[in-house]
């Protein structure tokens, strides 16, 4: 019992180790004096930061302000790219017609638009929600296509024998078949969503986290800066974090996302 | 004991007959049959599907797999088709299961006499693979069989039963993916029982399954068709499997049908029983006499 609970707690802090050695090594060599606090600050200076921050009500606003930002371009380009890639997995008219063109338009990098986008939108709300939604859309298109696609035919087939509606096939073969690849595209859609959104704040904002690395730059508030860039890793953990969550009760069935 | 009925070609004298009135030549009837009492004829055709193909044309971009082909199964019968693979055999099972369209003749499927069209009873498929559906569990892959007739909990029921006819009613609750081969062969069994079908295809529905495996299957299959009075037609390559389990051997020959036995052997059929094993090598003498076609 006793070494049961010893190798639990073991194997839950196994992850941990290597970024707290990292964390413990920083301090002490910024403590000693091995780098300058001017650029590199210790740990603690950047949990002072944190702390300043998020009294003062700033972090708060900016991460709330980011986090709706991101959010509303995923929902927007997610959604689309979900249907379009429904649309084009389940008929070939649909698909004849539009893959090609976003095909083409997929190999633009996203970001390269940044310039056009400004012109277009200023720096409101609209361009960060155009750009997530941008670069979100096309892994959710292309997985949810391939997902459908990759959906075993004997299956179908045993679906359409048993007198299985339409909408049936639909709900009951085909969504659940192409789920897996699904959540791969979500895993990937969710890391450009955060790289969009930092990038696209960083460029042009006045809100929101990149807006506040990008001032803390100007006055040289290092320990800020890092801790930005904190929260850039803490947010992308939580995101894959939820997403292995939701994928774990949808996939169960599947021996290869089961909990071991 | 066996009776050879080679019919000559193109017309078996049974598709001419009416096939209402046509004389069950049952050997399950036979009264010196060993075991309980015999289900009457009657009894055992209550539910099953009768089928007349008249001059059966199929072929895929101009190549003849079925030509002019002429068969009567009577209802709740047990008719195997063997043949080498590529004579077509698979594809006659599933142009009378209305998985293909003919390219030409006519397939006729005849209910129970008196059975309204909307309460036929359905045909059924039996897959090589078990095709369950990776995320339902066992007892909803059972309840697929139904196609959504009944209510939620009256569906869950009847799987529940034709689970445990088939003996896995502690598997209810499990996801396929846990299940060996050959039990995930028995829930896609339920399956297609379920629904008490009145024609049940099984194509090679035992030939991924381990030999021993096979055998329980075989004893399975046949003892549910002997209760539910079923038209089954067994696709198979196995020629032992084809003579342990029917009634009738058809052999099947570049898309028409080259020999037409009856296996008049009592069951239970002991396995290595004499006859069948004399029936056997006499079908086996004929397919491997013969051209690959």
């Amino acid at each position: 019992m006793r070494a049961s609970r010893l190798e639990r707690l073991r194997d839950g802090a196994l992850p941990w180790l290597v970024p707290a050695v990292i964390l413990l090594g920083w301090q002490a060599a910024v403590s000693v004096g091995l780098v300058s606090n001017r650029f590199m600050p210790a740990p603690l200076d950047v949990i002072r930061a944190g702390w300043e921050a998020g009294r003062t009500g700033e972090l708060w606003t900016n991460l709330g302000v980011s986090t709706l930002r991101a959010l509303a371009g995923f929902v927007v380009g997610g959604g689309i790219g979900f249907a379009l890639g429904l649309a084009n997995g389940l008929s070939r008219l649909s698909e004849r017609l539009t893959d090609t063109s976003v095909q083409m338009v997929r190999n633009v990098p996203h970001l390269s638009l940044i310039p056009l986008v400004i012109l277009w939108f200023g720096i409101g709300e609209e361009a960060k929600l155009f750009l997530v939604a941008l670069g979100v859309f096309f892994p959710i298109y292309a997985n949810t296509l391939h997902g459908i696609r990759s959906v075993d035919p004997g299956l179908v087939e045993m679906g359409r024998v048993y007198g299985m509606s339409r909408t049936e096939l639909f709900t009951r073969v085909v969504l659940p078949g192409a789920l897996p690849s699904i959540f791969v595209g979500l895993r990937y859609a969710l890391g450009i969503m955060w790289l969009t959104l930092i990038v696209a704040e960083t460029i042009s904002a006045s809100s929101g986290l990149g807006y506040m690395a990008m001032q803390a730059r100007e006055f040289m508030l290092v320990d800020v800066v890092v801790l930005a860039i904190l929260i850039y890793a803490g947010l992308g953990k939580l995101a894959d974090a939820l997403t292995r969550r939701l994928e774990r009760a949808c996939l169960g069935w599947n021996p290869a996302y089961r909990s071991a | 004991m066996l009776r050879d009925a080679v019919r000559p070609e193109p017309l078996p004298e049974a598709v001419a007959a009416d096939p209402r009135t046509e004389p069950r030549s049952d050997p399950r009837s036979d009264p010196h049959r060993p075991g309980g009492p015999a289900p009457s004829p009657a009894e055992l055709g209550r539910r099953g599907i009768a089928v007349t193909v008249r001059d059966l044309r199929k072929s895929f971009d101009g190549n003849a797999v079925i030509e002019g082909l002429n068969l009567f199964l009577p209802a709740g019968g047990f008719t195997a088709v063997v043949g080498r693979s590529g004579c077509g055999k698979s594809t006659l099972l599933r142009l009378i299961l209305g998985l293909e369209t003919p390219t030409g003749g006519r397939i006729d499927l005849e209910g129970p006499a008196g059975s309204a069209r909307r309460s036929e009873p359905p045909k059924r498929i039996m897959f090589q693979e078990p095709r369950l559906l990776p995320w339902a569990r066992v007892v909803d892959n059972v309840a697929v069989g139904l196609s959504g007739h009944g209510s939620r909990s009256a569906r869950r029921t009847r799987a529940l039963e034709a689970l445990a006819e088939v003996g896995l009613s502690d598997k209810a609750g499990q996801w396929p993916a846990t299940l060996s081969g050959g039990q995930r062969q028995r829930v896609a069994l339920a399956r297609a029982l379920v629904s008490r079908p009145g024609l049940l295809a099984l194509d090679e529905p035992l030939g991924a399954l381990d030999a021993l495996t096979r055998i329980d299957m075989q004893d399975l299959i046949e003892r549910i068709w002997r209760t539910q009075g079923f038209t089954a037609l067994l696709v198979t390559h196995d020629v032992a499997e084809a003579v342990a389990l029917a009634d009738r051997i058809l052999v099947v020959e570049a898309g028409r049908i080259a020999l037409d036995l009856q296996v008049e052997v009592p069951r239970p059929r002991r396995r290595g029983d004499p006859d069948l094993a004399r029936l056997e090598g006499r079908i086996l003498d004929h397919l491997l006499g013969t051209p690959q076609g």
